[in-house]
C-alpha cells in the first residue's frame, strides 16, 4: 500500500471515530437503538487490499471506538470479525468472473446489489456486537429488537452517505 | 513440506485474525472489576478533553435554561440561609466538620446501558477521591468510582453495583437504593423492613449514616410498594428525582471529618 492511501485511510479512521464517539453514540432511539456507523470504513475495503491489512485496520478502528466508549474489546472484536468476512460477502454480490479491483459502492456493484451487500454486513456486525454486549444472554426478544432496529438505522445512515458520495462523484 | 509452508503463509491472515480476536475477547471478558476500572479511568483521562470540548459546544445552546435553573437554586439557597439565620440554633458539630462541596461539569454520561458511568471534569487535583457522593440540584446522582488527575468516573445511580443508603423523609424507615437495569427514571429500594410506614407519594432522601452523602438530599418519590418474596421486607419502587439523561452540573460532597466512623465501620464489617 502506498503512503497516500495509508494516510487517506488514517484520516478516514480518525474522522469516523470522532463522528461515532462524539455524536452517534449519543443517539439512543426508543432506549436502545444506536447507529454503528463507523463500519463504513470496513464496507469500503477494496478487493486489492491484503487480508492482514484489512484485519489490522478493523481491529484498531474498533479499539479506538472502545477507548472512547468505555467498552474494552467490544467494538474491536466485532469489527475484526466483520473485516474477516467482508471479502467473502463482496463476492456474493459481484459477478464471479470479475478480476479487476472492486471498491464496493453503487457504481461498481449496481444499486440493488450494493443495498443488499450493506444490509448483510450491517446485520452481521449488529448481531455480533449486541450478542457480545449482552452476555450472559438472557433476554432474546430484547436482543433481537436491538439488532433489527440498530441494523435499520445504520443501514439508512450508510445509504444516505452512499447517495451523497455517488452524487458528488457524478458531478465531477 | 513446502506446500504446507506455502499454505500456512498464504493463510497467515487467519492466524492474525485468531490473534486479534483473542486480544479483543480477553479485553472484553478477561478483565476483572479492578482492571476495568483502570481501563475506564485511563481511557477517560485521555478522552476527557475531547468530551469536554463537545460538552462546551453543546452547553452553549442551553445557556438560557441553565441560567434559569441556577437562579432557581440560588433562590432556594438564599431562603435556606435566612431560615438558618432566623433559627438561633447553630449546629456546632456540623460546622466543625471539614465539609466542602465541589461543583463539577458532566462531560460524558450514559443512561441506557446495564451499568452506567458519568465522567466529570474534576479529579484528584481538585480534592476528589474514591467513594465520595455526587448529587445534582435535583438529588442524588452517584458515587465516585475512580479519579484521575483531572477527571473522575462516577458510578451512576443507574449501575448494578451502586447501593445508596436512603430513608423515608421525616421517618426512620430506611433501606438501600438499587437499580436493576431498564427504565432510567425508576429505581428500587430493597430490604426495607416490613413494618415501615411507607406509601405512595412519600419522598425518599439520603440518610447521612455514612459520610458519603449529607443527610436529606432528595432521592425520589415512592410510586409502588409491595411485599418481597420472603415476606419479611418491602420492595419499594422509586421515581428518581434527577433526570439522569439531562445532567450538566453536579456537586461532589467531600467530607473527611468522619474518618473515625469509616475506621470503625471497616473494623466491624470485617
Amino acid at each position: 500500500m502506498d503512503r497516500s492511501s495509508f494516510l487517506h485511510r488514517l484520516y478516514l479512521l480518525i474522522g469516523l471515530v470522532l463522528l461515532q464517539v462524539l455524536f452517534l453514540n449519543r443517539i439512543c432511539l426508543f432506549g436502545y437503538v444506536t447507529p454503528l456507523y463507523y463500519i463504513w470504513m470496513i464496507v469500503r475495503f477494496d478487493s486489492s487490499m491484503k487480508r492482514y491489512a484489512t484485519l489490522l485496520w478493523a481491529f484498531f478502528l474498533g479499539l479506538a471506538i472502545d477507548l472512547f466508549s468505555g467498552t474494552p474489546g467490544l467494538n474491536a472484536a466485532s469489527a475484526t470479525l466483520l473485516a474477516m468476512f467482508q471479502p467473502g460477502i463482496v463476492k456474493l454480490f459481484v459477478s464471479m468472473d470479475r478480476h479487476d479491483v472492486v471498491i464496493p459502492g453503487s457504481a461498481s456493484m449496481g444499486g440493488r446489489q450494493f443495498m443488499g451487500y450493506l444490509l448483510l454486513l450491517t446485520v452481521l456486525h449488529s448481531t455480533v456486537y449486541f450478542m457480545l454486549r449482552s452476555i450472559p444472554l438472557g433476554d432474546w426478544t430484547e436482543l433481537i429488537l436491538k439488532v433489527i432496529f440498530s441494523t435499520l438505522l445504520t443501514w439508512i445512515f450508510m445509504l444516505v452517505t452512499e447517495y451523497l458520495v455517488a452524487g458528488s462523484a457524478r458531478k465531477r | 513440506m513446502r506446500s504446507l509452508l506455502d499454505f500456512l503463509i498464504r493463510h497467515s491472515f487467519v492466524f492474525l485474525f485468531i490473534l486479534l480476536e483473542t486480544i479483543a475477547l480477553v479485553l472484553l471478558f478477561g478483565f476483572n472489576d479492578r482492571q476495568r476500572e483502570a481501563f475506564l479511568t485511563s481511557a477517560n483521562s485521555m478522552s476527557g478533553s475531547l468530551f469536554e470540548w463537545r460538552t462546551g459546544v453543546e452547553n452553549f445552546f442551553s445557556l438560557r435554561k441553565e441560567n434559569a435553573i441556577l437562579v432557581e437554586e440560588n433562590t432556594r439557597l438564599h431562603n435556606l440561609l435566612e431560615e438558618i439565620a432566623d433559627s438561633q440554633y447553630v449546629n456546632t458539630e456540623r460546622s466543625l466538620s471539614s465539609e466542602r462541596v465541589i461543583a463539577a461539569r458532566v462531560i460524558d454520561n450514559t443512561v441506557r446501558r446495564d451499568d452506567n458511568y458519568i465522567t466529570i471534569n474534576k479529579g484528584r487535583r481538585d480534592g476528589i477521591d474514591q467513594g465520595m457522593g455526587v448529587y445534582g440540584p435535583d438529588g442524588v446522582v452517584g458515587v465516585i468510582m475512580a479519579s484521575g488527575k483531572r477527571y473522575s468516573v462516577v458510578m451512576s445511580v443507574l449501575n448494578g453495583s451502586t447501593s445508596i443508603s436512603c430513608k423515608v423523609k421525616n421517618s426512620d424507615s430506611f433501606g438501600f437504593l438499587e437499580w436493576n437495569g431498564g427504565d432510567p427514571y425508576v429505581a428500587q429500594i430493597k430490604d426495607m423492613p416490613y413494618h415501615s410506614a411507607v406509601g405512595r407519594g412519600d419522598t425518599i432522601v439520603t440518610t447521612g449514616f455514612s459520610s458519603v452523602f449529607p443527610e436529606n438530599i432528595p432521592v425520589g418519590t415512592v410510586t409502588d410498594v409491595e411485599r418481597s418474596k420472603n415476606g419479611y421486607t418491602l420492595r419499594v419502587k422509586v421515581n428518581l428525582s434527577v433526570d439522569m439523561s439531562d445532567l450538566k452540573w453536579v456537586y461532589v460532597h467531600t467530607e473527611t471529618a468522619d474518618e473515625e466512623i469509616d475506621e470503625l465501620y471497616k473494623q466491624t464489617v470485617r
